[in-house]
């Protein structure tokens, strides 16, 4: 079929992808964008199928349905706390992919030149039994083929960051690599000296188009992705997760230029900006610059934190459901413990039986709280809390001081008072649910630590702070009986 | 060990430091229990309702201190009293240290243990005990209730067949606990509270309580209440001139003062003068519940309630948690108790006395024959709220100038951004060939785009967005497809393992983020 079919497919995809991420700003028309998703994404597979010059289309064709048959297994068994590790693991093949694609394109400009070079002049070369891409490449100037150097070197490279970094980011995610933030002797170092490396070959590559110097930066590459998220701590992780978001559209893009193809670069742009934007808004929810998240570790001032008085008051659950069935508006702030403890359930029974006596509950979720951006939202509606009662930072934050009961759920620093009053914290300015302002919190926690980050928490010492401790999804079956 | 209580002594005095409830907890510490016949009568306790908790009722007073090991009492012992201390026994009462050498040299002459009610610190964990506290709490009741007993109307307004009342002005001067408590009480009897204190991090509270904050116009940085341990401190001259004036503007139209200032270990300070007093309605009333300590108003004489020639009352008992006895002993035995729990770690009924607990050494004036007044200071310290930066309302014109000057700075800041970026890329055009920079107008384009819709996605959605910006980044899927008819053996294999991986990605992504939405429901 003619080339111009293809553009005007690839035209389509793109717009139908632009409304499938217009459509996510809200839940009702989110339902309809994923279709807009799934038509582009049809449509721009099939328009490369049939469009010039591509073969073993029966070969692809089976193998996009082996690799589907096991994306749906994968979708279907997954469950919604392990979410974060799904989305880190995905990203790692996207890298993957780049990498191999961008080797691919190395080797076609190899295979080219060979065909040339037999040939007298690129007229009378016979390029019909390379595929497409290579008969473009075969049509490209010295010098568009130096720039073709530098895109797939580019695309190499952050595909391998993203691969490594993905894996390492799904290994802490999933608990089976320690989320503590470690770094190999030499820290940061290393990773500028892995990052030179890659510039030197970077203009080693580009001058002799060796494989060598590609292969080189693909390990510094492999390494540099390794070694930034290890030193990154859990706590950071849904940054760590829209960058590597961010970083898997960009290698799209990189590819997309070295293959000349729009939708490749329109895609990749608007996967890439899209998950620069979200790291944004997460490290401005944390009051964290971007470069200190990526570099690890608490930067911000350092000093003599405040002494903590008073002691952690901790209460039993007949007197919770004493204090619930006295309240009319309750708030309930859920974190990640919430989803260590698969509590989602109960919590939504509590809120069914609360909201059932004509209670005003509602729950208030900070933009960090989980692994994953909107983390919690996706529980809670696993859950079946309806979405209207599941409200932002800055939408309930004014509503604490007309709260009867705040209940917090595995959540820490992101109700920790200490972010406003002492300006030694290191979490100091971060914007925090001002839950202490309600007449009471209860607080469910597992034990009297400090938690993630490692930082105390004055509201545990607050006098109107009862601390329920306990598995949160056991205090909560404990709860629920009691409530009338 | 027996901790005994015996009856007041002082003229007046009804409290008693044990009540029948607080008896039962203590033996519950191990501790044995009795009282001085007849000492809860006052209070409305009989003997017999403490028997039946299980005291021993003791039939005089001598008897009492020579047999208890641990003496409960509340007013400051007289010096007969303390003269029945030995060696080993400990007092636990008010004592008064900072006025009272005395009674310390005697105390520490006979070797005893004195705990003094009041030194207990005001540090979170030790609030249970806090005595003062707990008095000054029903000090702050009573006076409300003793002013509306001396005036004439109704504290809320009314609007009746019989005409329209309208409703009283009270004015609470000094927001601690008593003024807090007095603000309650006022505001929950329906009149209009003002309240005004030295400490502006109070203003909260005194607003949670239902009552308007009375701020003065002074431009000093106000000292921070909280380094004093919760406590007021001494005011600068401007600082009290500008208050009596701010006072002095107020009086004609209140018709209750109450005043509560105190400054620990000082004089009350003067702050209802006499031409206020002047100034005020006939029939308006005013409470000193600063009176022991010679009275925020100067025409104040202690114990006594007085008619001014212009027909205003001024009342300055100092007794009102002893006009409450029932409440107040309660209250205040249930303080002891709590002191008795935080000596009794192993509740084995004997004493530890722990003189390395913050608490406990605070309250401690003598121990094993030394005078340990004045405690060094507690290791922590209440923790001070941040004074609330005040936003300067800008004036219309201020606020016009700041717009024009915040749009400048952003056009300038768009135009700088634009100009360099609009360099570098005549800078790329010069040396990339066309069909690069064709490509590169659609990945700018693209960019831009992608800002513009990401933004608008709900915080809520994010990992939905997440999830379907994973599904469509496979895209490179397109890539790896047009790689696969190549020649080459290994180019089609990297592409096949290209175009398997992002066939999981692609599949996967959009399943799981439907699976995510169809869970979204509205309520």
């Amino acid at each position: 079929m003619e080339f111009g079919f293809t553009t005007a497919a690839y035209v389509v995809a793109a717009v139908l992808f632009i409304l499938s991420l217009g459509g996510l700003s809200n839940q009702e028309s989110a339902k309809r964008a994923v279709w807009y998703g799934i038509v582009g994404m049809a449509l721009a597979v099939f328009a490369t199928l049939v469009g010039p010059g591509s073969g073993l289309w029966l070969l692809s064709l089976l193998l996009i349905v082996g690799g589907g048959l096991i994306g749906q297994y994968v979708a279907q068994r997954v469950q919604m706390t392990e979410m974060p590790q799904l989305v880190a693991a995905m990203h790692s093949l996207v890298g993957l992919a780049a990498v191999f694609v961008g080797f691919n394109a190395h080797f076609e400009i190899g295979n080219v030149a060979q065909v040339m070079a037999i040939a007298d002049s690129a007229k009378e070369a016979d390029l019909s039994d390379l595929g497409a891409f290579a008969k473009l490449i075969a049509k490209k100037t010295s010098a568009e083929l130096a720039i073709l150097h530098v895109e797939l070197f580019l695309g190499i490279f952050i595909g391998a960051i993203t691969f490594t970094g993905s894996v390492i980011a799904y290994g802490k995610l999933a608990g089976k690599v320690s989320s503590a933030a470690t770094k190999l002797p030499g820290g940061h170092a290393l990773n500028a000296a892995a990052a030179g490396l890659s510039l030197i070959c970077l203009i080693w590559y580009a001058s002799s188009g060796g494989l060598f110097p590609l292969i080189l930066m693909t390990l510094a590459a492999l390494f540099i992705g390794y070694h930034l998220i290890m030193g990154i701590g859990g706590a950071d992780m849904p940054v760590v997760v829209s960058m590597l978001n961010s970083y898997s559209g960009w290698a799209a893009a990189a590819i997309g230029f070295s293959m000349g193809n729009d939708l490749l670069i329109v895609v990749g742009a608007l996967v890439g900006s899209s998950g620069a934007i979200l790291s944004y808004i997460m490290c401005k929810a944390m009051n964290r610059h971007f470069v200190s998240v990526i570099l690890g570790g608490f930067g911000g001032p350092q000093g003599e934190q405040m002494a903590v008085e008073g002691e952690q008051i901790a209460i039993e659950a007949d007197g919770v459901a004493a204090a619930l069935n006295d309240a009319d508006s309750v708030v309930i702030i859920p974190g990640y413990g919430m989803a260590v403890a698969q509590a989602q359930q109960s919590v939504s029974e509590l809120v069914r039986k609360l909201r059932a006596n004509g209670k005003n509950v509602r729950f208030a979720i900070h933009p960090v709280a989980g692994r994953l951006p909107g983390h919690m939202n996706v529980l809670l509606a696993e859950a079946k809390v309806p979405y209207d009662i599941v409200l932002e930072m800055d939408e309930i934050n004014d509503d604490f001081p007309e709260t009867d009961v705040a209940i917090v759920i595995g959540s820490n620093d992101i109700v920790n008072p200490a972010a406003q009053d002492d300006p030694n914290s290191p979490i100091a300015g971060m914007p925090v649910l001002e839950c202490w302002k309600a007449k009471q919190v209860f607080v469910s926690k597992r034990g009297q630590g400090t938690g993630y980050s490692g930082i105390e928490n004055p509201l545990f010492f607050k006098e109107n702070t009862r601390m329920f401790y306990g598995d949160a999804k056991q205090s909560l079956d404990k709860l629920l009986p009691m409530i009338d | 060990m027996k901790i005994g209580t015996p009856k007041e002594v002082l003229d007046g005095e009804n409290r008693v430091a044990m009540t029948p409830d607080s008896a039962v907890q203590l033996q519950k510490l191990g501790y044995d229990c009795a009282i001085e016949k007849g000492a809860g009568h006052a209070a409305g306790f009989s003997d017999e309702a403490y028997e039946a908790a299980g005291v021993e009722i003791v039939k005089t007073a001598a008897s009492l201190w020579k047999n208890s090991d641990i003496i409960a009492k509340v007013r400051i012992p007289t010096e007969a009293e303390m003269k029945r201390l030995t060696k080993d026994k400990t007092l636990i009462s008010f004592f008064n240290p900072a006025g009272n050498a005395e009674g310390m040299e005697l105390a520490k002459s006979k070797g005893a243990n004195v705990i003094a009610m009041e030194m207990v610190p005001r540090i979170s964990r030790a609030q249970k005990m806090d005595a003062l506290s707990s008095m000054a709490n029903i000090a702050g009741y009573r006076a409300v209730i003793e002013a509306g007993n001396n005036f004439g109307r109704f504290f809320t307004g009314q609007v009746t067949a019989a005409g329209k009342v309208p409703p009283a002005k009270v004015l609470i001067v000094g927001a601690g606990v008593a003024g807090l408590a007095a603000i309650g009480t006022s505001t929950s009897l329906g009149a209009i509270t003002y309240a005004f204190d030295v400490r502006p991090e109070v203003a909260e509270q005194v607003e949670s309580m239902g009552a308007e904050f009375v701020y003065l116009d002074f431009e000093e940085d106000q000292q921070d209440g909280a380094a004093t341990g919760g406590y007021a401190s001494v005011q600068s001259e401007e600082f009290r001139n500008a208050q009596l004036a701010k006072f002095r503007e107020l009086a004609p139209e209140i018709d209750i003062v109450i005043t509560t200032a105190l400054i620990p270990n000082r004089e009350a300070p003067e702050l209802w003068t006499k031409d206020m007093v002047e100034s005020m309605k006939p029939g308006s009333v005013i409470v000193d519940l600063a009176a022991e300590k010679g009275g925020n108003c100067k025409l104040t004489v202690a114990d006594e309630k007085i008619v001014t020639d212009n027909g205003v009352t001024i009342i300055g008992y100092t007794d009102f948690p002893s006009r409450m006895a029932a409440q107040s002993s309660s209250l205040y035995a249930t303080n002891i108790r709590h002191m008795m729990t935080d000596l009794t770690p192993e509740k084995d009924g004997q004493i530890n006395h722990d003189m390395e607990d913050d608490v406990i050494r605070g309250a401690t004036v003598t121990h094993e024959g030394e005078i340990t007044f004045p405690p060094p200071p507690p290791k922590i310290q209440a923790i001070a709220a941040q004074p609330k930066v005040e936003i300067k309302e800008l004036t219309p014109e201020e606020k016009r100038a700041q717009e024009i000057a915040a749009f400048k700075a952003q056009t300038k800041q768009q135009f700088t951004l634009l100009g360099v970026g609009g360099a570098l890329m005549l800078l790329v055009g010069l040396v990339a060939p066309a069909s690069f920079m064709q490509h590169f107008i659609v990945f700018v384009l693209a960019i831009f785009i992608g800002f513009q819709v990401i933004w608008g996605v709900a915080h809520s959605l994010h990992t939905p967005l997440m999830a379907i910006t994973n599904a469509i980044s496979s895209i490179i899927i397109v890539g790896a497809l047009m790689q696969i008819g190549s020649g080459s053996f290994l180019v089609i294999l990297l592409a096949a393992l290209s175009v398997f991986m992002a066939g999981i990605n692609i599949v996967g992504g959009f399943l799981v983020t439907r699976r995510m939405l169809a869970m979204f429901q509205k309520s």
